[in-house]
């Protein structure tokens, strides 16, 4: 996917209202797709393709804010803005709370919409980044020893190698040699690079910690 | 004379030997028949016949003998020693009373007979031979030993059968007489024979002249005199035994007759003997009966659960039952007379000796509730009741009365009135013509009013002076249906409160009403509650039509703000274009094109909600206003009757039909009517008057509705037919302009006129043609 280029996906009953958002997409250079109704997107093969969601509130069959529901509760998490003919607070509380961007009120203003839809494409931008190093965080885990898969919770939890030798029962050199190991095949440039990288691998610390 | 050797001859005449047969015969005959007599007599009689037997027989026997003798004759002449006849004569008697004694006995056996017969048989012997020694002739008498033996064997023989023929005759039967005819005459020739042989046993030899002292010489006429003496005697003996045994029969007869009757009556007397002990039986039972009869007719006074009662005219008690004597505890002395006063509660005594006294004095029936003590102290209700019973005359004969054990209906009563007068409503009850008669202690507390003073008509002075129309209650019950009304009415204290007074009539069986019963029930807090229900309902309209109005809104911002924001969002992308040089003209003008389509699509949108608002299209037909109207008022009348507002219709008979669409005129004058209904609910202003009006104008007809709120400023009123232009909180301001459409649709016109009071609305229709 390009970075570069901007996919936005815009869902609307109105077919004027559609082609109009397109048009103004387009013109700052971002690609548009149409959809009449959120079933019409869900027929989609790759429904994680966009990089925003312009998401009118009242659509034929299931609204705005359901549709906002199920794409969560897929694991799709592509920022919606909302645009609505009519809301109120508390749908705009709701939307606001389950991760929109932006709530719109028509008609809106040009610039607010391609404001909206740019904050959109940086958040997208920034979870694809992070999805990306977390993916590439799990291949190197992957390679690590199981010896210094186990020994990793102990060198992140901050223990000097003695302790860590005393806890799992090895020498203090062999425990010297798996962190600078690890280390090296993670790519930690520091223990505290190490640190931040296990946070998002999700690895906690040994739950039996024993001081000597 | 003979010689003194030889026999002096002796000769019989032979017709005096029959005359002394005969005389035998007879003196059997009379021996035979007084032998009866002396057997059928007894004590002095049975002497006396025994006695005159004996000489009647003794006398016959001895004739018999002496004529034998007469009937002797010698050749010589012969004189008589008259004391040895005499002696002869007694012997005979002797002889006879022997015979007679023994065979009159009531046995005779073999030692009687032969005792009788001898002596019998002796004493004739005696007699014969002392007769025969009485003779006084010049001779000797020398007697054959063998002869004077065969007349005694001879004597004694046939005094045995003359015994035994005497005893077997002696009772009278039938062939008595014949039958001792026969006896007699074999006795009489028995004795004769006898007799004869013991003078033939006699001889005579001539001898010197006898002792003639003493002697008398027996003449012919002595001797016939002799026979009939003793004939008359015996005839006598006889006649005088057949008179008595005629006598004796006739008494016997008589006695069997008296007998016979005796008996009958005895068997009468016996008859009436048993028939009177059945009477007497019967009779037993029946006072048995009565008896009986009276003692169940007294277990029953005394045993039914009552106490009764009985006393005299003049009001005194002298009987009272066993109910009340063990109730009392007194006896019959103590409560007779007055003595029954004693066991009256001492308040009620007054009371009931007046009212007795007042019944007895008038004779009307007596009936008094009153208390009476038990033996026990406690006292109980009663109820006593006493009637008179009179006679033909009129006349009071007796008092009889009751005392009947009202204690646990009274109890019952009082529970009930405890429970009327405790309700938590207020109860009464009234005559057929709704005046009252009873009012629960609830009622009277509650409106201050006594009894005595609610009674009546009175009861009208706890209403509110608004509600206190006599006419309007008395029309009510009148109706005789049951009914509700609600009033207000005042508390003792003067606040008046809302009431709801219900009330049902009892009928009788011909539906005749014979009472009314009700209640008058507080609902000042249910009315209250309604009323603040009232407004929670407006509130709740208000919510439901700010509600609804915001769907309404929502629909039109989304039917209008769809093309507005197509217009938006391609004018600012033209925009866009224009600024950064048009590199596609093309697309330029397409989005231009959209941008005019969306305008007329955005106006299309307003059109179709004003033609939602206005209730589709209008058909027109013939239509009469008045059939509208009436239609048209009775839909809101719930919400009148909520609002208080009393509607009246002033409708022209006369008017023209009218061509129009009348649900759209409907839908005119609903909105006319709510409007001045709710002008008149948020208003003090009172009483709440709608009134609409029909009436025929220039062109066609007229119709008003004018209210009495506070009508509308000038200010308003200029614009009070403007689009959303609205003076109520949460008007959308689109009913009168609707209206006034609706009404220019039908070529008349909605109109505002100036009113003295409230507001008044006015629309024309033109007739016939009202198509614009």
């Amino acid at each position: 996917m390009s970075e570069a280029v901007g996919v936005v996906f815009v869902v609307d009953d109105d077919p004027s209202v559609r082609r109009a958002i397109k048009r103004l997409v387009e013109s700052v250079g971002l690609q548009a797709e149409l959809f009449g109704s959120a079933q019409e997107l869900l027929r989609r093969p790759d429904r994680d393709a966009a990089n925003c969601l312009v998401l009118d509130i009242r659509l034929p069959g299931m609204s705005g804010l359901g549709f906002q529901r199920e794409l969560a509760a897929a694991g799709i998490h592509t920022p919606i803005v909302f645009i609505t003919a009519h809301g109120d607070i508390p749908m705009t509380v709701r939307a606001m709370k389950a991760g929109a961007v932006e709530f719109l009120t028509k008609p809106f203003r040009d610039q607010d919409l391609l404001d909206a839809i740019q904050q959109g494409l940086e958040k997208d931008r920034a979870r694809r980044a992070e999805e990306a190093e977390v993916s590439m965080l799990r291949e190197r885990l992957a390679s690590l020893t199981p010896r210094e898969r186990e020994v990793l919770p102990w060198v992140v939890s901050g223990l000097p190698n003695k302790q860590i030798a005393d806890a799992i029962g090895a020498s203090e050199a062999t425990i010297k040699v798996h962190r600078s190991q690890l280390m090296r095949k993670l790519g930690a440039p520091s223990l505290a690079e190490l640190v931040r990288m296990s946070e998002k691998m999700g690895i906690a610390s040994p739950k039996t910690f024993k001081p000597s | 004379m003979i010689s003194a050797n030889a026999a002096l001859p002796g000769s019989y005449d032979y017709s005096e030997v029959a005359r002394s047969v005969f005389i035998a015969v007879a003196a059997s005959y009379a021996a035979l028949d007084l032998t009866g007599r002396v057997s059928a007599a007894s004590g002095r009689i049975r002497l006396a016949w025994l006695s005159g037997g004996a000489v009647a027989m003794g006398l016959g026997i001895w004739a018999m003998h002496f004529k034998g003798m007469l009937a002797f004759h010698l050749p010589v002449s012969v004189a008589y020693h008259w004391p040895t006849i005499l002696a002869s004569v007694l012997v005979a008697i002797f002889a006879s009373a022997v015979a007679l004694y023994v065979t009159s006995r009531e046995k005779m056996g073999t030692v009687e007979a032969t005792t009788g017969s001898i002596f019998m048989g002796a004493g004739i012997v005696g007699l014969h031979y002392l007769c025969m020694a009485a003779m006084r002739l010049p001779g000797i008498t020398v007697y054959s030993p063998i002869l004077v033996a065969c007349s005694v064997v001879l004597a004694i023989l046939f005094s045995l059968i003359a015994l035994l023929m005497a005893f077997g005759l002696r009772e009278e039967t039938r062939w008595t007489i014949p039958r001792r005819v026969g006896s007699a005459t074999v006795m009489g020739i028995a004795i004769s024979a006898m007799h004869y042989t013991g003078m033939a046993a006699a001889s005579f030899f001539p001898a010197s002249p006898p002792d003639l002292s003493h002697a008398v010489s027996i003449t012919s006429l002595g001797n016939n005199a002799i026979a009939i003496a003793t004939l008359i005697v015996l005839a006598a003996a006889v006649t005088t035994s057949s008179v008595d045994r005629r006598a004796r029969a006739e008494v016997q007869r008589l006695n069997q007759d008296l007998e016979r009757r005796v008996a009958e009556r005895t068997l009468q007397l016996e008859a009436v003997n048993q028939s009177l002990r059945k009477e007497i039986a019967e009779r037993g039972q029946a006072e048995e009966d009565v008896r009986r009869s009276e003692d169940r007719l007294r277990l029953a006074i005394d045993t039914i659960p009552q106490q009764i009662w009985s006393g005299p005219p003049d009001g005194s008690l002298d009987y009272c039952n066993a109910q009340w004597r063990s109730y009392t505890g007194l006896t019959l002395e103590e409560l007779k007379g007055e003595g029954w006063q004693r066991m009256l509660h001492p308040d009620d005594r007054d009371r009931v000796v007046n009212a007795w006294r007042e019944s007895v004095a008038t004779g009307t029936p007596y009936e008094q509730e009153e208390r009476h003590r038990r033996a026990d102290g406690q006292c109980r209700w009663f109820l006593a009741r006493g009637v008179a019973l009179r006679d033909s005359a009129g006349r009071i004969a007796r008092w009889y009365g009751s005392n009947t054990d009202i204690e646990d209906r009274k109890e019952a009563e009082a529970r009930l009135r405890l429970v009327i007068d405790t309700l938590p409503a207020l109860v009464w009850s009234k005559l057929p013509d709704g005046s009252a008669d009873f009012l629960n202690q609830r009622f009277r507390e509650y409106t201050g009013l006594p009894m005595e003073e609610g009674l009546g008509w009175g009861w009208m002075n706890a209403f509110h002076p608004e509600n206190r129309a006599e006419e309007e209650w008395r029309e009510a019950f009148a109706a005789g249906q049951p009914f509700e009304k609600e009033a207000r009415m005042r508390r003792a204290d003067g606040v008046y409160r809302w009431f709801l007074l219900r009330a049902t009539p009892l009928r009788d069986e011909e539906g005749k009403i014979l009472k009314w019963y009700g209640t008058t029930t507080d609902i000042e807090d249910r009315k209250r509650a309604d009323e603040s229900l009232l407004e929670a309902q407006n509130k709740l309209a208000h919510v439901t039509r700010t509600h609804a109005m915001g769907e309404l809104a929502a629909a039109i911002a989304h039917e209008v703000n769809q093309p507005l924001t197509a217009i938006v969002t391609n004018a600012n992308f033209c925009l866009r274009a224009l600024e950064g040089g048009i590199k596609n003209p093309h697309e330029l003008r397409v989005a231009i094109t959209e941008i005019a389509n969306d305008g007329t699509r955005a106006s299309a949108v307003i059109s179709r909600i004003r033609g939602l608002l206005m209730n589709g299209t209008p058909r027109r037909k013939e239509t009469d206003i008045n059939e509208v109207i009436q239609e048209v008022i009775t839909l809101p009348r719930n919400e009148l009757s909520r609002s208080r507002v009393s509607l009246r219709s002033e409708l022209a008979s006369d008017l023209p039909g009218v061509l129009g669409d009348p649900v759209q005129l409907q839908q005119v004058l609903i909105n006319l009517i709510m409007n001045a209904v709710e002008a008149m609910r948020f208003s003090s202003q009172r009483p709440r008057k709608l009134l609409i009006r029909s009436a025929k104008s220039s062109d066609g007809i007229l119709v008003q509705v004018q209210d009495s709120g506070p009508g509308i400023d000038p200010e308003a009123a200029r614009r009070i037919f403007d689009p959303f232009f609205t003076t109520k909180p949460e008007g959308i301001g689109m009913g009168l302009s609707i209206s006034s459409s609706i009404i220019e649709s039908h070529g008349g016109q909605l109109s505002l006129l100036p009113a003295s009071q409230g507001a008044l609305f006015q629309f024309t229709l033109p007739v016939g043609n009202g198509v614009s």
